[in-house]
């Protein structure tokens, strides 16, 4: 099958689920006892939080295969899924925040799953500025690429936070399983499927902008050089 | 603000974010294909004064 045939199956696909999901969202899933409306916000919200922690997955592989391969493919990998990530990890404290004001009362405390989360956004912020500010590129790709592994470190304290410590933030998913709602737990599901083929959506175009911008210097570069000549 | 307010501003700021995300993605793409479609026009140029010679 060709590529664009696969890339119009993949945005035509995204489309279904972003549909079946909104569905479900506002007409499926049952208003929670306690919370009501807001608790919906949980199925953006979880989804996102599932984007970064599996984009900022994909800049941990990307450092890796960059490291050992010494690819250009591996550092673009890195640094579109990093840009993703950021995005959705922004959307994960912004609803997380307006979540938090009528539950908890305030838009934002201390505690440890927020602030590792936040802790987790300006590491990547920090992965992406020193991608870009380096001069010279490879030593900003291998940089990166180390950086990119070491602050992975923080994506299984976000998800352990909650676990490890005293925290005010909801445990959904516990060793025993969950005591949420089935058409709940399917709606989630739902999301979580929707966000990642639109995640992969979004990465393929990131890619392809990346790969146009190379193909670009390179012809820049031949330019350049038969202008000397 | 009611729950309604509350849950309105998530879904807005989720689908805001992406749409901004997404408007940067075409922005780029608008200009590197105006940065191609000059380099091409430059390259044609070259071919034809090569043609002169």
């Amino acid at each position: 099958m060709q590529r664009d045939s696969l890339e119009k199956i993949l945005i035509g696909l995204t489309f279904l689920s972003m549909m079946i999901a909104l569905y479900a969202i506002f007409i499926y899933a049952p208003l929670e006892a306690t919370m009501g409306l807001i608790q919906k916000i949980w199925y953006f919200h979880l989804a996102a939080a599932w984007i970064a922690f599996l984009a900022y997955f994909h800049v941990f592989l990307a450092g890796i295969l960059y490291l050992w391969k010494r690819e250009r493919r591996f550092d673009i990998l890195g640094r579109s899924s990093a840009e993703i990530g950021i995005l959705f990890n922004t959307l994960v404290l912004i609803t997380g925040s307006i979540w938090a004001k009528p539950v908890w009362g305030t838009w934002w405390t201390w505690d440890p799953r927020l602030s590792t989360t936040l802790i987790l956004w300006i590491l990547y912020i920090a992965y992406l500025m020193i991608r870009t500010s380096s001069e010279d590129d490879s030593k900003g790709a291998r940089l990166a690429a180390v950086f990119g592994i070491v602050a992975f470190i923080d994506v299984p304290i976000v998800y352990m936070s909650i676990r490890w410590w005293r925290t005010i933030h909801p445990v959904i998913f516990k060793l025993k399983g969950t005591e949420v709602n089935p058409a709940m737990i399917i709606t989630l599901l739902i999301s979580l499927a929707a966000f990642t083929l639109f995640y992969f959506c979004l990465l393929h175009q990131r890619i392809s902008l990346e790969k146009i911008k190379d193909e670009l210097e390179l012809i820049e570069d031949k330019l350049m050089e038969v202008k000397r000549k | 603000m009611t729950n309604l307010d509350y849950f309105m501003a998530a879904y807005i700021f989720v689908w805001v974010g992406v749409f901004i995300y997404l408007l940067k993605l075409q922005r780029d793409q608008n200009r590197l294909r105006k940065e191609l479609k000059s380099l091409k026009r430059i390259m044609a140029k070259g071919r034809d004064e090569n043609k002169k010679i």
